[in-house]
């Protein structure tokens, strides 16, 4: 809860949350809200913005403003469910490798080096139709490769504490290894960790749509952000402003959790306490009147 | 130098009186995969009494934090038995080691102030720490925070602060109040004062003085005879990883026996009114490394 007081202590972290609800809002009201059926087609194809058609029609008559609201539940769930993955796969190993012993350490490695080297599109094809074609299973896929990156981020950031004297000290005091990784470990991970999965968050959406165009996860005619500015651009010479909504919502979300990450790691650790510190103090000057002079040299 | 040291060996039980906080036996310590194998420590014996103060002196790689680190199970030993409050820790497993480390009864004093301490954590954070694993309850552990606090002369107002607001005297104080928090029959203070100005480190020492009065077995590790020399009521010295002579403070210094802890009082000229000059320290150099 400290964390979240502190983030909301900036002003970057609070438009970031602001910007973040909405998103989340969006994802799931946004299919409710859509104006018209999102897969109706009409004869009424790559029409201009209008008072029935507020970002016009697609290149099959589809009312663009319902497509984008109904496809932001899928396309937010999509990116989620990849940074939720690398992050159960990849994060939480990482800090257990430098902790479970050198099996546990040596296995981690090599498979986190395997799928480094695993090309991405034949291996998300292979499990897909091992486990069935979905969202889900994309995701899935896609989180399991994205992982590596939160597995190298996480090992790194808690090696670099491990056999700090504080966390000896801990040892000495008789912690046990979960107590020194929420106590001591995980906040000096945190901040790298939500960069990377602010990274992530932006990556998924335009994964979920590269798999789409694949006839992986998300089927057509359902639509998703990624999607939508996929099939646009092939029509950019009859509807040049129609990757504006789609690129504006990818770039706006991608931008706050940027905006979020960073004020996570503005907050955290010795430089962002002193920082939040420094703050509070310059409140509490504003608050109270000049120091008086009393003369002298 | 056989001769030398035999004759400089003095008993390493001196002191002890069965009932010993601490009594390590011929300990044995490597470092290294098997055919780097390093010795760290080799057939180290030393026993501490309740309340009593050994001060562990010699050079930097002379294996004096490796010896605290191995009393400690950071470090594991090689071979030589280790019996902390009448437990023998030797076999002892991860979790035997966490059973014995929460009813805190040794604790540790790291060397360097600012990095023993989790930059993230309040003083208040980082002194009830030991005893939130311990069980204790959040208030009680508090106030028994600030009772510790007070004893290593720091304000409350401090509580707040963290480790990067704070001296370098200030910080190994917190240090010191984290370790006495469990109230511990021993404590284990790895060079605490070497990282420190005269005024703080005359604060430190008095504090263990204090201490010492209070009934705490102390392990004073230093390279430094000079700042061990007023609080231990022994000294051991260790040298290459072998303990080369030990006996009371006093002997030590006023008739050291081994060559080694010959040059150590003749490189400390405050310790002695005449101490020993360059030549002097020269020949006895020239000794140890024949």
């Amino acid at each position: 809860m400290t964390m979240v007081r502190r983030v909301l202590s900036l002003t970057s972290g609070r438009i970031a949350v602001v910007i973040l609800t909405l998103i989340a809002l969006l994802a799931v009201l946004g299919p409710l809200l859509a104006p018209q059926n999102p897969l109706a087609t009409s004869d009424n194809t790559l029409a201009a913005a209008s008072g029935s058609h507020w970002l016009g029609t697609d290149y099959l008559g589809r009312d663009t403003f319902s497509r984008l609201l109904d496809g932001s539940r899928v396309s937010v769930l999509g990116s989620l469910e990849v940074a939720v993955m690398a992050l159960v796969v990849g994060a939480i190993p990482g800090i257990l490798s430098v902790y479970l012993g050198r099996t546990f350490e040596w296995l981690t490695l090599r498979l986190a080096d395997t799928l480094v080297a695993l090309p991405f599109l034949l291996f998300a094809v292979a499990v897909i139709a091992l486990l069935g074609n979905g969202i889900t299973q994309a995701m899935l896929v896609t989180g399991a490769l994205v992982s590596p990156l939160f597995y190298r981020v996480a090992r790194a950031a808690t090696l670099a504490v491990a056999r700090s004297p504080y966390v000896e000290a801990a040892l000495v005091a008789g912690a046990s290894t979960g107590w020194i990784v929420r106590r001591h470990v995980w906040v000096k991970v945190l901040p790298p960790i939500a960069v990377a999965l602010a990274q992530t968050i932006g990556v998924g959406f335009i994964i979920v749509s590269s798999l789409t165009f694949l006839g992986i996860g998300v089927q057509p005619p359902a639509p998703t952000w990624g999607g939508l500015l996929a099939s646009d651009l092939g029509y950019l010479s009859y509807q040049p402003w129609a990757p504006l909504a789609p690129a504006v919502l990818i770039m706006i979300t991608v931008w706050a959790s940027n905006l979020l990450a960073d004020a996570i790691r503005d907050v955290s650790g010795e430089a962002g306490r002193a920082f939040v510190n420094t703050r509070k103090a310059r409140a509490n000057r504003l608050g109270k009147p000049d120091p008086v002079s009393t003369g002298g040299a | 130098m056989t001769t030398e040291q035999t004759q400089g060996q003095r008993s390493a039980e001196a002191g002890a009186d069965g009932r010993a906080v601490l009594e390590v036996t011929g300990l044995d310590v490597h470092y290294g995969p098997r055919r780097q194998r390093r010795r760290a420590l080799h057939d180290v014996s030393l026993s501490v009494a309740p309340g009593e103060t050994v001060g562990i002196i010699g050079e930097t790689g002379s294996g004096k934090s490796t010896f605290a680190r191995t009393v400690l199970g950071l470090v594991r030993a090689s071979a030589g038995r280790i019996v902390i409050g009448g437990e023998d820790v030797g076999a002892y497993g991860s979790r035997q080691w966490r059973r014995l480390r929460r009813r805190g009864v040794v604790q540790y004093v790291f060397q360097d102030p600012l990095r023993s301490l989790d930059p993230d954590l309040t003083v208040e954070e980082s002194l009830i720490e030991p005893l939130l694993i311990q069980g204790v309850a959040r208030q009680e552990a508090a106030d028994r925070a600030r009772t510790f606090l007070a004893r290593v002369q720091l304000s409350e107002e401090l509580l707040d602060r963290l480790p990067g607001e704070l001296s370098g005297g200030q910080r190994q104080r917190v240090a010191v109040a984290r370790a006495l928090v469990t109230e511990p029959k021993l404590v284990i203070l790895d060079e605490p004062v070497s990282a420190l100005d005269s005024a703080n480190r005359v604060q430190i020492l008095q504090i263990l003085k204090d201490l010492r009065a209070a009934g705490v077995a102390l392990v004073f590790i230093s390279h430094d005879l000079g700042s061990v020399a007023g609080v231990a009521d022994r000294i051991a010295v260790l040298y290459q990883g072998e303990l080369v002579e030990v006996g009371a403070a006093r002997d030590v210094i006023t008739d050291p026996r081994h060559v080694y802890t010959r040059l150590l009082v003749g490189s400390a000229p405050t310790l002695r009114s005449a101490s020993a000059d360059r030549a002097e320290r020269d020949r006895l150099r020239a000794l140890l490394h024949a």
